[in-house]
């Protein structure tokens, strides 16, 4: 079942969506674009939280990063915004490493602690213009939209294809990781870091590499998110955003790639489609965390293991 | 006799508790050395020490002429010592092959298949439950899971935390059986037990740690034949 998911189900739908923008309006085309944009963000927190277990509560951060980014170089330097993606990526995933190096060998809630703390001060660094660049509590506005081969993407439609493109990319990655050595070893760690590392795993270095891919995916989405918006500010990266992709991996189900979608569509999409409803978003979401957690704590799409 | 490992004066504490206080000791290739010990005695943390998990406060670890202290957990496994850990830390959500596969992990993969074969030839209760979840083992499987997964990774020297711990007496018998063709192999092991007397019938050689301090070092027979070891460890009349 698993396999018949990803091989043909999950690709089919992928396919399909590539249609949105001819039969759906363009109300349900910006919901989708920002869809794209936070899904990419939920799977990459779920790289450093739901495959390798550990409590990142500042992973907005690393969104955020990208997007400044992407802001900075486009508004100050004139960079063109697909272009930004490449040091968004890089920067947000140093920067993802070289945080998570000196904390990475908490455990469990002292991690959350200090993801908490970073999470913290980045939003006081941009709030109060600290570097002069990042434009203080405002943000920085007028962020310029993506081109390719010279045509500007100005429309919706357009934007969400770039989205869904790259959700595409990030899927085909998480699916990649899945079956890769990288995703098992963040697994062993997951489960057993004693027992991982009496086997000859470098726990250490694995944990430091979990955060700076995790940072560089979502640092990848805040280019996009920049753009779509043509603003960046300090709010769009504050703590209970981290809270957000946090809960969204623990309801959706950890390591599993359509619970974290499942659980992005209910945090972004939903609230959206009920519009009137928008305001309780946080009240309905928040219900639906404690009974999940309660009667389905593996999540709501939990991962199924395939036997070899 | 040359020494495989010669371990001097180490001391490792937790913050301000001292849990080794200067323990030495010496293990020859190809020998069976046990370490006895009631609980918080110290021998997880002398296993710990050992494999790089704790760091050690003063003293050295010398393997094959080489210094472990103060070297990465993960190197050390690749140096030829491998563990079996307390309380046998098996991967639940795994198979037992795949736990298998994981104990060879600092192995070229080409070399995974022929040495859980070998697994499976010393326990081939492992075999008969290969693809079910480690999880849904019995202890005693799990503990033939946690020896055989250290095997994996091809040891010269096999450090076992208390391979009795909460086992009935039969299948202790059996994993000390398991663990006799292990040595019978040419590997070194290292074993330390509360369970006295079979770790003294496996043992060349034994040790009594107390309270972070070794009180006696002597042959595993005269150990069994001691009044002092008898009296600490063996109880006055034989369980069996």
């Amino acid at each position: 079942m698993r396999t018949v998911f990803y091989r043909w189900i999950g690709p089919a739908i992928w396919i399909i969506g590539l249609g949105v923008p001819l039969v759906l309006g363009p109300n349900w085309i910006s919901i989708l674009s920002i869809f794209s944009i936070y899904a990419v963000v939920a799977l990459s927190q779920d790289i450093v939280l739901g495959r390798a277990g550990m409590f990142d509560m500042g992973h907005a951060v690393y969104f955020g990063v990208g997007a400044y980014t992407t802001a900075i170089l486009n508004t100050v330097y004139g960079w063109p915004i697909l272009w930004t993606m490449v040091p968004a990526v890089v920067l947000a995933a140093l920067v993802g490493g070289l945080l998570a190096a000196p904390i990475v060998k908490l455990r469990g809630d002292y991690l959350l602690v200090a993801t908490i703390g970073i999470s913290q001060i980045f939003h006081l660094v941009m709030v109060n213009n600290v570097a002069g660049m990042t434009g203080g509590p405002d943000g920085i506005f007028g962020i310029g939209v993506p081109s390719i081969f010279g045509y500007q993407i100005v429309s919706q439609s357009g934007l969400f294809l770039v989205g869904w493109l790259l959700l595409g990319v990030v899927l085909l990655l998480m699916n990649n990781l899945e079956n890769s050595r990288l995703g098992r070893v963040f697994r062993y760690l997951k489960e057993d870091e004693l027992a991982a590392t009496t086997l000859g795993v470098n726990a250490r270095y694995y944990k430091i590499v979990a955060f700076a891919l995790g940072a560089g995916v979502a640092g990848s989405a805040g280019t996009l998110l920049a753009s779509q918006l043509a603003v960046v500010s300090p709010g769009a990266f504050v703590f209970t955003e981290s809270v957000t992709l946090f809960a969204i991996v623990l309801v959706g189900g950890q390591a599993s790639i359509p619970g974290v979608l499942l659980g992005t569509v209910l945090m972004f999409v939903v609230p959206q489609v009920f519009r009137e409803l928008a305001q309780y978003r946080y009240f309905v979401f928040g219900i639906a965390m404690i009974v999940v957690m309660v009667i389905r704590p593996q999540g709501i799409w939990p991962r199924r293991r395939r036997i070899e | 006799m040359s020494a495989l490992l010669q371990i001097s004066d180490l001391h490792v504490s937790y913050g301000q508790i001292e849990a080794l206080k200067g323990v030495s000791l010496e293990v020859a290739k190809g020998e069976v050395v046990a370490i006895l010990g009631s609980n918080g005695a110290g021998k997880t943390t002398l296993m710990r020490a050992l494999s790089g998990l704790l760091k050690a406060g003063a003293g050295s670890i010398i393997y094959r002429g080489e210094e472990l202290v103060g070297q990465r957990a993960d190197l050390i496994v690749r140096k030829g010592i491998a563990q079996s850990p307390e309380g046998r830390r098996v991967f639940g959500t795994l198979t037992v092959e795949e736990n298998l596969g994981l104990g060879a992990y600092t192995r070229p993969p080409s070399e995974v298949s022929g040495s859980r074969a070998e697994v499976y030839k010393m326990f081939p209760r492992l075999e008969e439950r290969r693809l079910q979840m480690a999880g849904t083992l019995s202890g005693g499987e799990q503990q033939m899971l946690a020896i055989g997964r250290a095997l994996m990774a091809k040891p010269t020297l096999l450090l076992l935390d208390e391979p009795s711990l909460g086992l009935a007496p039969l299948i202790v018998k059996g994993i000390f059986t398991a663990l006799r063709e292990i040595a019978n192999t040419g590997v070194t092991v290292l074993l330390v037990e509360q369970n006295a007397r079979m770790a003294l019938k496996l043992a060349d050689r034994g040790y009594v740690l107390e309270v972070g301090r070794m009180v006696h070092e002597d042959s595993a027979a005269n150990l069994l034949a001691s009044p002092e070891v008898q009296e600490a460890y063996l109880g006055k009349t034989d369980a069996h």
